[in-house]
């Protein structure tokens, strides 16, 4: 199709205001962040001196670095219970044929539209009498359970759509299930395998609710809860807040520009572009 | 990469069993293992979520305090989520958020993708996306973060007013009675229309070209070519953007929890909080189940009603 | 799967989730959870207890009592060498939000500061997290050292159902007071002197009003300063003893005359516009901070933040208590939240020992270094006259003298904070007006008393 110059002009006009209608408050949080303390009243401004105190005062007093350790820890965990599990679930709703696969499979796609709300109160007090609020396990499972509703999904489709053929060649092989899996149907399958879980990544690194109710210890906070309760603390604070904000953004927003097609494609579920 | 279905079709189910591909007979196997594979993930699945979501039903008949014992409450909860006044405001405010949260952005994603409609053939197109994008994946909370100090006393938003004119207009947005749900709206806005502008132009680089030759041909405006062939060929993705943004509304908490707690007054109260406020730190964990429960089945109800935009898969 | 077979999924859940409520699955635990007596022998031996990590939550955040406590923590370090003190500190709101879901986890904190009253403290009791400190009062001296009124702000009913009961619960570290911080200069300037009461504040706040000067300066963010604001209104317009009775479900009603005129008065300085313009979105600490660049002839907030005062206006600031129509000193104050053990505690003779620590004679001369009130002033102690800490220590002993205090009204029930903080919210932003405002604290009090019978 042939773009004429004043329609691409006004085309890349209009995409610009819009770029900078979105990017313009996370570039005000950026200099926000490395303007010294005192002349922030909150405002968009490129400060005259350049401070990088506010991320190591984040860092340290704010406790940041350990907010982040237990955010990585926590979603580390997440993305490699969600592939696995996912992984044998997905291939099992694609190639196997067992009673009740349709009821299990819808049971778990309900799962995707349920809010937090819908489960945290009982989960809470259930934890609670069996002493699991207050750890890791109180997050990475509640969260898993989360995933695995788009996980498991995501995975029955990659699963179903791989070349019956070379499954069948696999079978004549004399290949178990098992390998069959492992060794022939995930590598080529690595990449939509990517690309969920960096989805799953940014949903449990940036979830708040879950940590919020569960986690009582300072030392097992996440980085978005510790985020919250820092700001309550220092309300006026622009500088140190938009540092720690940075910080807690950032590893995603990190991630998101290596693998930008990936995310979208995760999110929004994938139309193959061409 | 054979077509994927968007997310939002599957959750709703009709005609989902079919895959797209040609119907042809996949092999399958028949086998008790399969019950082997599916346990794990059915497990943590069940304990974690599915347990704990019948339990909120059950939770809601009664009157529970968190602590202490619990008493038999029948259906009073559910009768005070329809007559409580802060309770049933809040949910109309979740109703003004989604105006804000997916109206407006789809509205405008698709009036901006008609105009620029062949923007996604350009070169620098992939640079857009990604930044269009890019709001979406950062944290709720570093979002709210930003916004506090753009609507505060100093911040961006007052200082635009200020810049042409309209400083008498200007006011701690957060703070105020009117403005406060309006501000956060905003937010949810300026969150959606890069995704929906991302989604939208996709959808029309997907159009047959011929179909736009054709209408050419038969001497169709910009206007009718949108409302005859754009529109309808991205159903599809309007059903995902909506989905999407409608559900982004009603599950708000994480925006007001740290904006405005609720207030100034009740003025920002929304479902998904009111839920967790009572649930945690006024000890009413009955009425909040019920809230919860209230609050699952508008957004069930929602998701099903927008999937039926969506064509059909067998189309 | 078709929509019917959905539905039919659907439906079958619900169906599970009504046949487990109607069976005799009803949540929570079956039996009573009152306090549990405590099982230890109250002991004062604490170098033996071994290596101990002592878990505090508190919410000293503000300028004076933040560097008091880590000094006061430094320092019970140093004579306990096997006691390390971990300590979380979050602002008072956030305090309130979290400290419920701790409590009641499985791995609660050691020594926690709780709000006095229904909404916190009372609730805490009532599921038995507290453990009574009966027994330390009587080991540590806190019965003969603290004023028998303040102690009683301290205790409940040992089952949590009754304020002011028989079982202390907790100490408190600083005494508290909420008043009008003045600007010396302003005011000589506007020829007038420290205002004493209700009247004298309208007058004052007019004259500065006319001159151009911000009358008060007063955030109301936070939710919580709405609380005082009426508070000391009222107070001054009630007396304290009538208030005291109201907020103790003793007498009276939020509909009375007073409160009512109480509810008039603040209506009509935000309409006057003598409040910070757009108050409801300014947060205590900017509302402070223009106070003390010196952009406003009054603040009204408490004793909590002499320092912060001292810090930004030196000898310019003054502090004043008013006194009601009945001439005696009337206004919201009290203490500062409790100290108060866990019941969960492994080592309640160490939290104790802490408590008692960074409540005591000495550790009062450390806050009073650090620019604090605690909570019994040394009889000996006179700062320099026409400063604001002579201010403070007047007004607080006058104001304990006379009985003056009115504890804070969200003592008041158990949702006391969250009503009346809205419904001030929206009488100062002038979406509610003076009768719609008593009538909204009125019903929540009066369903509580009900209740309660």
């Amino acid at each position: 199709m042939n773009v004429s110059r004043t329609e691409r002009i006004v085309n890349q006009l209009i995409l610009v205001v819009f770029a900078l209608f979105a990017v313009v408050p996370l570039l005000g949080v950026l200099l926000s962040s490395v303007t010294p303390a005192s002349q922030n009243s909150g405002g968009f401004a490129i400060p005259d001196a350049v401070d990088f105190g506010n991320y190591g005062a984040a860092w340290s007093r704010g406790n940041f670095s350990s907010y982040l350790l237990s955010s990585v820890l926590v979603t580390a965990a997440v993305v490699i219970l969600s592939v696995v599990l996912a992984t044998f679930a997905g291939f099992a709703f694609a190639r196997f044929d067992f009673r009740g696969s349709s009821v299990l499979f819808y049971l778990l796609l309900i799962g995707l539209t349920l809010p937090t709300e819908a489960f945290i109160i009982p989960l809470y007090f259930n934890l609670r009498t069996i002493g699991l609020t207050d750890t890791y396990w109180a997050l990475i499972l509640p969260q898993t359970a989360q995933s695995l509703a788009f996980a498991v999904f995501w995975m029955r489709n990659q699963f179903r759509g791989f070349p019956g053929e070379i499954i069948e060649a696999a079978r004549l092989d004399g290949c178990s299930d098992l390998r069959l899996l492992w060794r022939v149907v995930v590598p080529p399958s690595l990449a939509p395998m990517m690309t969920m879980a960096v989805v799953i990544t940014m949903w449990t690194w940036n979830e708040f609710l879950l940590p919020l109710v569960m986690v009582v210890s300072d030392s097992r906070r996440t980085a978005p809860l510790g985020l919250a309760l820092f700001q309550g603390q220092h309300l006026t604070d622009y500088s140190l807040l938009a540092a720690a904000g940075v910080m807690v953004a950032l590893p995603i927003a990190v991630l998101f520009f290596a693998l930008q097609k990936r995310f979208i494609n995760g999110m929004v579920g994938g139309i193959s572009s061409r | 990469m054979t077509l994927h279905q968007p997310e939002q079709r599957a959750v709703t189910g009709p005609g989902e069993g079919q895959a797209a591909a040609p119907a042809r007979r996949r092999p399958a196997r028949r086998s008790g293992k399969a019950y082997l594979y599916v346990a794990p993930a059915f497990l943590v699945f069940a304990a974690f979520l599915g347990a704990p979501v019948v339990q909120t039903v059950q939770y809601s008949f009664y009157d529970w305090d968190g602590l202490g014992r619990s008493t038999a409450a029948g259906v009073s909860n559910y009768v005070s989520v329809f007559t409580d006044e802060r309770l049933r405001d809040s949910f109309v405010h979740a109703g003004v958020l989604m105006l804000f949260y997916a109206a407006a952005p789809v509205v405008v994603g698709l009036f901006l993708s008609a105009l620029i409609s062949r923007a996604h053939a350009m070169r620098s197109m992939s640079f857009f996306r990604t930044v269009l994008f890019l709001p979406q994946v950062i944290a709720t909370v570093v979002i709210a973060t930003i916004w506090i100090s753009i609507y505060s006393q100093d911040g961006l938003l007052n200082q635009t007013l200020r810049l042409v004119g309209l400083d008498s207009l200007s006011r701690v947005w957060l703070g105020d009675h009117t403005f406060a749900l309006i501000a956060i709206g905003l937010v949810g806005t300026w969150l959606n229309i890069g995704l929906c502008l991302v989604l939208f132009l996709s959808g029309i680089g997907n159009i047959a070209p011929e179909l736009f030759e054709a209408a050419r041909l038969d001497g169709a405006g910009r206007a009718r070519e949108f409302v005859a062939i754009t529109l309808p060929s991205l159903r599809g993705q309007i059903a995902v953007a909506l989905t999407l943004t409608v559900v982004s509304a009603l599950k708000t908490f994480d925006l007001v929890f740290i904006t405005t707690r609720g207030g100034p007054g009740n003025a920002t109260s929304v479902p998904a909080f009111e839920a967790y406020n009572r649930a945690f730190n006024t000890g009413q964990v009955g009425l909040a189940s019920a809230i919860a429960v209230v609050l699952t089945v508008v957004i069930v109800a929602l998701t099903v009603s927008i999937s039926r935009i969506a064509p059909r898969e067998s189309e | 799967m078709t929509k019917n077979r959905l539905f039919r999924l659907g439906a079958a859940v619900a169906a599970a989730g009504v046949v487990l409520s109607m069976s005799a699955c009803a949540p929570g635990p079956s039996g009573d959870t009152a306090a549990p007596s405590p099982t230890n022998q109250a002991s004062k031996d604490i170098s033996s207890a071994g290596p101990v990590t002592l878990t505090v939550w508190d919410q000293n955040t503000d300028g004076g009592i933040s560097k008091a406590q880590e000094q006061l923590n430094a320092e019970f370090h140093d004579k306990y060498p096997n006691v390390t003190i971990q300590r979380t500190v979050e602002s008072f709101s956030d305090l309130k939000t979290t400290l419920k879901l701790a409590l009641s986890s499985n791995t609660p904190p050691d020594v926690v500061q709780a709000n006095q009253g229904y909404p916190d403290m009372g609730a805490f009791v009532a599921a038995g997290m507290l453990r009574p400190m009966n027994d330390y009062a009587k080991l540590y001296g806190w019965d003969g050292y603290y004023p028998e009124a303040l102690l009683k702000q301290n205790s409940f009913s040992s089952d949590g159902k009754t304020w002011q009961g028989d079982t202390l619960f907790g100490v408190s570290q600083t005494g508290e007071v909420v008043g009008i911080y003045y600007n010396r200069q302003l005011l000589s300037s506007l020829g007038l002197q420290a205002p004493k009461t209700l009247s004298d504040v309208n007058s004052a706040m007019a004259a500065a009003k006319a001159k151009g000067i911000l009358p008060m300066a007063f955030g109301n963010l936070d939710k919580s300063p709405g609380i005082h604001l009426f508070g000391v209104v009222q107070a001054a317009l009630a007396g304290a003893p009538a208030v005291d009775d109201l907020v103790s479900g003793k007498s009276g009603a939020w509909t009375d005359e007073p409160s009512l005129k109480a509810a008039q008065q603040v209506a009509d300085w935000s309409k006057q516009g003598y409040l910070t313009p757009g108050t409801n979105g300014v947060s205590r600490d900017d509302a402070v901070a223009t106070f003390g660049k010196g952009g406003a002839l009054f603040t009204l907030t408490g004793t909590w933040l002499q320092q912060t005062m001292q810090d930004d206006l030196g000898p310019n600031v003054g502090f004043a208590t008013l006194t009601s129509t009945d001439g005696k000193p009337a206004t919201t104050g009290g203490q500062g939240l409790a100290w108060a053990i866990t019941s969960k505690s492994a080592h309640p003779d160490v939290a104790a020992a802490y408590v008692d620590f960074i409540t005591n004679a000495k550790a009062a001369q450390t806050l009073l270094d650090t620019g604090n009130l605690p909570t019994v002033l040394p009889a000996d102690y006179q700062p320099q006259p026409g400063t604001v800490a002579a201010d403070i220590a007047t007004q607080y002993r006058d104001v304990q003298k006379a009985n003056g205090e009115v504890p804070y009204l969200d003592y008041s029930t158990p949702t006391f904070y969250d009503t009346i903080t809205a419904g001030m919210q929206e009488l100062i932003g002038g979406q509610s007006d003076p009768q719609r405002f008593v009538d909204t604290l009125q019903k929540d009090y009066a369903g509580f008393l009900a209740g309660k019978k």
